[in-house]
């Protein structure tokens, strides 16, 4: 089974495999960092479960579960 | 003269540079996305503008759409690109995209006073080797470094020298070489570079494709062949393969010049701020203390005073007027109009310095995209995006910039669905005329107050709710959003910021108001033979009967609040002034009752904002159809929630 980042829970971390996503959505996530191998860890879930705070190239970054779906890990 | 541009990520303190460098206040918030349009300066002599916060060359979003293209079509004479120093890595992403521009470039390091607390050392003149370009490291808004900029700017506008390109791998080099060599590459608009062309080629970049005439068959057959040895080599489509290849050159490079010396801890606000438990109940309570603060502290010990002062001039000047014999037109007009109106508003101006005040604190320090992130779950169940949260605080100020800042939002619908509901929430101007109704008809009554602020919301989610259910998609899209660090607000940008908003304030009164205020006295003191009348028979009177039989439903059917509600079209304020000077603010218990007063206050929340937010909405929707529906939609709403409001209240009287 295919891990993807919406199923971390809060302090894990992983590895960006791949994104896959749509055109524009794809072009979007790469943008902000999501490349082949990059490590990512979640930080925090909002007050509700979603979205989430992920810290990805020593920045915060916070996006939907919907969008965290689409980001396959090693 | 030569023209410069400043580019750089979101955030990156672009427009606080464009200020420090320009001398100018353009709006700073700590969110990404706080500049929606480009904003022209001088500095030495040399046009600088200030564009909209981008992360990549290929946008999304309608004001990143237009950073693209004015670096693309306009060659400015210089790029200076803002880099966070703190956020290296995926600053020098967007370094790599600009650097194939052939355009000469300067990065800026910004906010190097940070670095320290980070524990981040930057070798700068590394950086300066392998980029190509030369790097001025500044704090924007400490403004250090500012002169050592200015130099550097003029070298580069003399030397013209551009940047070395990023380079990517072999596999994907010998490609562009290939296509460099092609003929052609001759058809490319001038000024674009061949190498940028022949990634954008590679990457099959519409915008680009569709500005170039039809690829000839042989290199067709080339590009497609090319394509499919890449994907087949990387395992990914090309445009991913050459996002990826950049991402490498700017770790790279981000590896090689910058060193974390010590991982700091310190405390973090979000501790508590995005906490699940505190995260909502921390919002409201913030929100609540800046309203209590606002308008109930400061407001509710300045305005009897100004109130009084204003009426103790107005006397005195009858006094003057009597003794010296002054025409009692002339001054009629001074009292019962200018001062009456005009003063009426001006009555606000220290609770409003406050709201403003703690507003800029709130965009400065970083919370903002906190709160998106906190609210976007709900938001969505409204058909919004946690971004239209923005929007909505900040219409609690003035509608017109909350209005502009949804155009962060990248959805069109969610943007659209925004721009319509930000007026609901009362915003600044809209004050005056509450204050003005609760203080005679609701006198020690606080919780109207906050009632006011919940009909507002409560309007927010029922147009969302029915948006969404008559949406037949129901398509959710992207939240994609940076959580920026938090900054103590630096006593500038907060001071300018007030200031702006404030005198901005002052000035509607001085001008806008003072205008209508004798307009209406004139209008409300002759008749159409321009005799001196009573106002039951002057001019207004008659242009107000015109419309007022619309309103007897809402218990307001008479001519003097119909002519309000038309001289609030110009400014929400002028409704106090219109009021004062036809009415009297102490004579309001004659025409209001408690149940008619809290209708005209709905009526007046709900419906249809005033000219200059009008015209922003007009902007931001960009369609004359879109706008009709959002002026009808509002006003409706108004109208009949105005309704509900007076049966409800007189039904449990």
């Amino acid at each position: 089974m295919q891990m993807t980042m919406d199923e971390l829970t809060v302090g894990q971390k992983g590895a960006v495999k791949a994104v896959r996503a749509p055109k524009q959505l794809k072009r979007r996530l790469m943008d902000m960092g999501f490349t082949k191998g990059v490590p990512i860890e979640v930080i925090k879930l909002a007050p509700m479960g979603d979205p989430i705070e992920v810290s990805i190239r020593g920045y915060h970054l916070c996006l939907r579960k919907a969008e965290a779906r689409k980001i396959e890990l090693i | 003269m030569q023209t410069i541009a400043l580019i750089g990520n979101p955030n990156s303190g672009k427009t606080t540079l464009f200020n420090t460098l320009t001398g100018t206040s353009s709006y700073v918030g700590n969110w990404p996305g706080v500049t929606v349009e480009k904003k022209e300066g001088l500095v030495n002599g040399h046009t600088i503008l200030d564009l909209p916060g981008i992360y990549s060359l290929s946008p999304y979003s309608p004001e990143e759409k237009l950073s693209r293209r004015y670096i693309l079509d306009k060659h400015p004479d210089l790029i200076i690109d803002v880099i966070d120093a703190t956020n290296l890595e995926r600053s020098l992403y967007l370094t790599t995209q600009l650097a194939e521009l052939g355009r000469p470039l300067l990065l800026v390091l910004n906010m190097e006073d940070l670095l320290e607390r980070e524990g981040i050392k930057i070798d700068v003149h590394r950086l300066s080797q392998m980029t190509g370009a030369p790097v001025v490291t500044i704090s924007a808004s400490k403004g250090t470094g500012i002169v050592e900029l200015k130099e550097t700017i003029e070298t580069c506008l003399h030397e013209k020298k551009s940047a070395l390109c990023p380079l990517f791998s072999n596999f994907v080099e010998r490609y562009i070489n290939h296509l460099i060599a092609d003929d052609y590459m001759h058809a490319i608009p001038e000024g674009r570079p061949v190498r940028w062309a022949a990634i954008k080629l590679i990457e099959e970049d519409e915008l680009f494709l569709s500005s170039m005439p039809a690829i000839p068959e042989e290199l067709d057959g080339y590009l497609k062949n090319a394509r499919e040895e890449l994907i087949a080599h990387y395992d990914d489509d090309p445009e991913a393969i050459i996002i990826d290849q950049r991402y490498k050159v700017a770790e790279a490079i981000s590896k090689d010049c910058q060193r974390k010396i010590v991982e700091k801890k310190s405390f973090n606000f979000d501790s508590i701020a995005t906490n699940r438990v505190t995260a909502i109940p921390l919002f409201i309570l913030i929100m609540g203390a800046v309203f209590y603060l606002s308008i109930g502290l400061v407001g509710g010990y300045t305005t009897p005073i100004l109130e009084n002062a204003f009426a103790f001039v107005g006397e005195k000047i009858y006094q003057v007027a009597e003794i010296y014999g002054v025409f009692p037109l002339l001054s009629g007009i001074l009292v019962d109009g200018i001062i009456a109106g005009v003063g009426a508003v001006l009555t606000f101006v220290p609770q409003l310095f406050v709201l403003f005040l703690l507003l800029s604190i709130l965009e400065d320090c970083g919370y903002m995209a906190r709160i998106a992130f906190i609210m976007d779950r709900m938001m969505r169940s409204l058909g919004l995006s946690g971004k239209s949260i923005i929007p909505l605080v900040i219409g609690t100020g003035c509608s017109v910039p909350a209005i502009m800042s949804s155009r962060t939002i990248e959805h069109q619908k969610q943007r659209e669905l925004t721009v319509i509901v930000t007026p609901f929430i009362p915003c600044g101007a809209k004050m005056p005329v509450f204050a003005l109704m609760m203080t005679y008809f609701f006198p020690g009554q606080w919780y109207i107050a906050p009632m006011i602020y919940l009909v507002g919301v409560l309007a927010v989610v029922i147009t969302g709710l029915l948006a969404r259910a008559l949406d037949k998609h129901k398509e959710t899209n992207a939240f994609i959003l940076e959580l920026p660090r938090y900054q103590i607000p630096t006593v500038r940008n907060v001071w300018l910021q007030t200031k702006e908003r404030t005198v901005g304030f002052i000035q509607k009164a001085g001008t806008i108001i003072l205008i209508s205020s004798v307009i209406i006295y004139l209008l409300s003191s002759f008749s159409f033979t321009f005799k001196a009348v009573d106002a039951d028979a002057s001019m207004l009177a008659m242009l107000g009967r015109l419309i007022a039989p619309l309103f007897a439903p809402l218990g307001f059917g008479f001519w003097q609040a119909s002519v309000a509600l038309l001289t609030g079209i110009a400014a929400k304020e002028s409704i106090v002034s219109t009021l004062s000077v036809t009415v009297g603010t102490s004579h309001l218990g004659a025409f209001f009752n408690p149940a008619s007063a809290l209708s005209y206050m709905t009526f007046i929340l709900l419906s249809s904002p005033c000219i200059a937010a009008i015209s922003a909405m007009a902007k931001e929707l960009g369609s004359r159809r879109k706008l009709l529906f959002a002026l009808l939609w509002q006003t409706g709403f108004a109208y009949f929630s105005a309704l509900l409001v007076r049966y409800l209240v007189l039904l449990f009287q």
